[in-house]
């Protein structure tokens, strides 16, 4: 393989080395990556496993359950990505409690809430804060935001998590990771390679196709050369200190906390909540919500999926009573989740 | 995990900065970039500017293969 | 003299009101001589075979860019007549109102229908208007059923579809249901996008003055021109492939989808026909579409094949394949 004019497709389908697992962490990855067919370029010894980057997928069933239970028992008006309208809870799912009558409101970014509380002052809003850090300076820019213009009818339920010790837990799991290129563009690279120093290979990738492909061929050809590496497919986004800014606002406004991730269960330091001074704008502090536990359907295989233990494929339920229509697990709801993945663009070959 | 865009900024006022996509124009928050001018690249997630970015051009990309694969 | 500045439960009453309405708004926009004050319209049937079709329709808000849910009312119904090759000929319109509705946008419709009935070549035969308590229903409902003339030699359908027939889009797809998301939801953005609502007979008939071998033709409304796809790879258990790179989309539409991460081909189109006919046909069909004004973007962007039947195979931008998904459930702006 001397030719150095190989384009990354013919390096992808061209490989001939040894068996190599790559985990996408991603989940708008696992998504492009099936979108774009790259699955079916593949060859036979290159696997790819989907990870557990798609906030949706993780979110615990307590959570839908805490926010259900706002909205029916409290009367909030819920504020929130369009993703997690269907995600099934304990009983319902936030559809469900708009049937029953809940105020569930669809929005673009935390911000809009904000903006919604300002013009609704007689509603209780609170915007489900769920995401990785990508998504966490948007989530304390709106209490921020809230706080300075005098708005108190805002407030914040929080599921936002760190991807570190995610990294931890998956150690081993897999020979190459293709990093979250947005989570990089605000934490920066020294995690990665710290990680690459300490054996566990990766490639921060962006997301158009190109850059895509671009990312899987470097890890493809710098995985098979066996070494352990790091590279930054996505120098166009990610610089090696990542965004400052992003990383002061979080830290000066959150700290991390426990947190629970649906399958891999409590991961301690996982998680980011609203500090002490900001107690106004979290949700349960401000309602005391009770605590709550969800309970997720036993038949369902999520947590494994999301390890890259078990194919979607492999779980009972998955296309029989679990489908897009009907989503029994979190990782069916979400377009970026691996078994919607799967059951969508899966199934014949072509 | 994050649907990212990358748009165009056309006007930055106040800590917000207006980006056009093809057309779709929305004000999303800059308080996360300093200096931001009109005529810059962002990239755009949840109604914040998260980074400022080269244009998504080709040529960049070829250049970067070159290097890591070369 | 009806002075009412909105519609009110007198006026479905049945009574003065009702006929002051009827005068004022529906006459004065509807009136041919088929429309009369009897219980029913006295017509004659058309020489060949008849086409028939209903729709209701529903639509929040009732004003849009690009048109209203008086004109959508009618392209809907007359476009579903196209599709089988019918020449609209009659039309019947029933109205459920809400109490308190503004009579000027009351008039505004059925402005709206009478300009779309007139541009159709249909003649609005017969009407109903009930008036619904406030908060029974939202606005205006309007429910349409027309009947049309299918025009001799043509014959098509959903189970019609066979292996080699290219497919057709008559334009730029995505730009109602985008339309509609951005008007009803407030999500802070703001694109030059106009629904694509427009009645469809011309377009139909300047397919068919080229060819009649043309064997399916559908409008691609809800669901958008996805949905089609797969309805007609199953009603006529054939494979499709789409060649994702031909589907014409406006760059607004385009950018709102990249925004809020949504697929141009699941949006509701209101003026976009999907039409399948043999592949030695289909230059000439997009030939004649381009010189129409409703089809001026006219693309192939596919085929139908004996492989993978009921599924919709793409091409990607990277040139591998993969499945088109499947549309369905609500459509959410996502995140991730």
């Amino acid at each position: 393989m001397s030719n150095e004019k190989m384009t990354p497709v013919e390096i992808i389908t061209g490989y001939t080395g040894p068996k190599l697992r790559i985990m996408e962490v991603c989940g708008t990855h696992t998504h492009e990556i099936f979108r774009l067919g790259i699955r079916r370029l593949l060859p036979p010894q290159v696997e790819l496993i989907s990870g557990p980057g798609c906030p949706v997928c993780v979110t615990p069933v307590g959570f839908i359950d805490e926010a259900v239970m706002l909205a029916l028992e409290y009367h909030a008006t819920i504020c929130t990505f369009g993703d997690l309208v269907r995600v099934p809870g304990t009983k319902m799912s936030l559809a469900g409690a708009r049937a029953e009558g809940g105020k569930i409101q669809v929005v673009y970014a935390p911000m809009d809430a904000v903006e919604y509380a300002k013009e609704h002052p007689d509603e209780q809003v609170v915007f489900l804060a769920v995401g990785f850090e990508t998504t966490t300076p948007a989530n304390a820019l709106a209490v921020k935001k809230a706080k300075e213009a005098g708005i108190t009818n805002f407030s914040l339920l929080t599921a936002n998590k760190t991807m570190p010790m995610a990294y931890q837990a998956l150690k081993g799991s897999a020979d190459v990771f293709l990093y979250p290129g947005h989570v990089n563009a605000i934490t920066g690279t020294a995690l990665c390679e710290h990680l690459a120093e300490e054996g566990v290979s990766g490639v921060v990738a962006g997301f158009t196709a190109k850059e895509l492909v671009a990312a899987l061929a470097v890890a493809i050809k710098k995985g098979g050369e066996g070494k352990p590496f790091f590279a930054n497919a996505y120098p166009r986004v990610v610089k090696p200190e990542g965004s400052p800014e992003a990383q002061k606002l979080v830290d000066d406004m959150m700290e991390a906390c426990d947190s629970e991730w649906r399958g891999l269960g409590e991961i301690p330091g996982s998680g980011m909540k609203l500090k002490a001074a900001y107690a106004d704008y979290d949700a349960r502090v401000k309602f005391n919500l009770p605590e709550v536990k969800g309970r997720s359907n036993p038949a369902c295989r999520c947590g494994e999926v999301l390890q890259g233990k078990c194919k979607p494929s492999d779980c009972k339920v998955f296309g029989k009573g679990c489908t897009p229509e009907h989503p029994i697990g979190a990782c069916m709801v979400s377009g970026e989740g691996a078994c919607s993945a799967y059951y969508q663009y899966g199934g014949i070959e072509l | 995990m994050c649907v990212g865009l990358s748009a165009k900024v056309i006007k930055v006022q106040n800590g917000t900065a207006v980006v056009d996509a093809f057309g779709a124009k929305r004000e999303v928050s800059a308080d996360l970039l300093t200096d931001l001018e009109p005529g810059d690249f962002v990239m755009v997630h949840a109604g914040v500017a998260i980074a400022k970015i080269t244009d998504d051009d080709d040529a960049e990309t070829d250049a970067l293969m070159e290097e890591l694969l070369g | 003299m009806m002075n009412s500045k909105t519609v009110t439960l007198a006026h479905g009453a049945g009574g003065k009101q009702t006929s002051e309405l009827i005068d004022r708004v529906f006459k004065a926009h509807f009136a041919n001589p088929s429309l009369t004050a009897d219980d029913a319209a006295v017509l004659t049937p058309p020489v060949g075979k008849m086409a028939m079709t209903t729709d209701g329709f529903i639509v929040s808000p009732s004003f849009f860019p690009g048109g209203n849910i008086g004109k959508l009312s009618i392209c809907g119904t007359v476009n579903d007549l196209a599709c089988m090759g019918a020449k609209p000929k009659y039309l019947s319109c029933a109205f459920v109102i809400e109490e308190g509705f503004p009579m000027e946008k009351l008039e505004e419709i059925a402005a709206a229908m009478e300009k779309t009935a007139k541009e159709a070549g249909v003649e609005i035969v017969s009407g109903d208007t009930k008036v619904a308590g406030k908060g029974q229903v939202d606005g205006v409902f309007i429910t349409t059923t027309g009947v049309g003339e299918i025009l001799p030699g043509v014959e098509t359908s959903g189970y019609l579809a066979k292996p080699g027939d290219a497919i057709i889009v008559t334009g730029d797809v995505g730009r109602h249901g985008c339309t509609i998301l951005l008007e009803r939801e407030n999500f802070g953005i703001d694109a030059d996008v106009t629904s694509d609502c427009a009645p469809l007979w011309g377009t139909v008939e300047a397919v068919l003055n080229t060819t009649k071998d043309v064997h399916v033709i559908r409008d691609a409304t809800r669901g958008g021109v996805g949905t089609v796809l797969y309805e007609i790879a199953g009603q006529s258990n054939v494979g499709i492939v789409l060649d994702s790179a031909k589907v014409p989309v406006q760059p607004q539409v385009k950018g709102v989808c990249g925004m809020l991460g949504l697929e141009p081909l699941y949006l509701a189109c209101e003026g976009r026909l999907v039409i399948f006919a043999p592949k030695e046909q289909a230059a000439a069909i997009v030939e004649a579409l381009r010189k129409e004004k409703y089809s001026e973007n006219a693309a192939i962007i596919g085929e139908v094949t004996d492989q993978h039947p009921g599924k919709v195979v793409m091409t990607t931008e990277i040139g591998a394949k993969t499945i088109l998904p499947q549309p369905g459930g609500e459509l959410l702006p996502r995140i991730c």
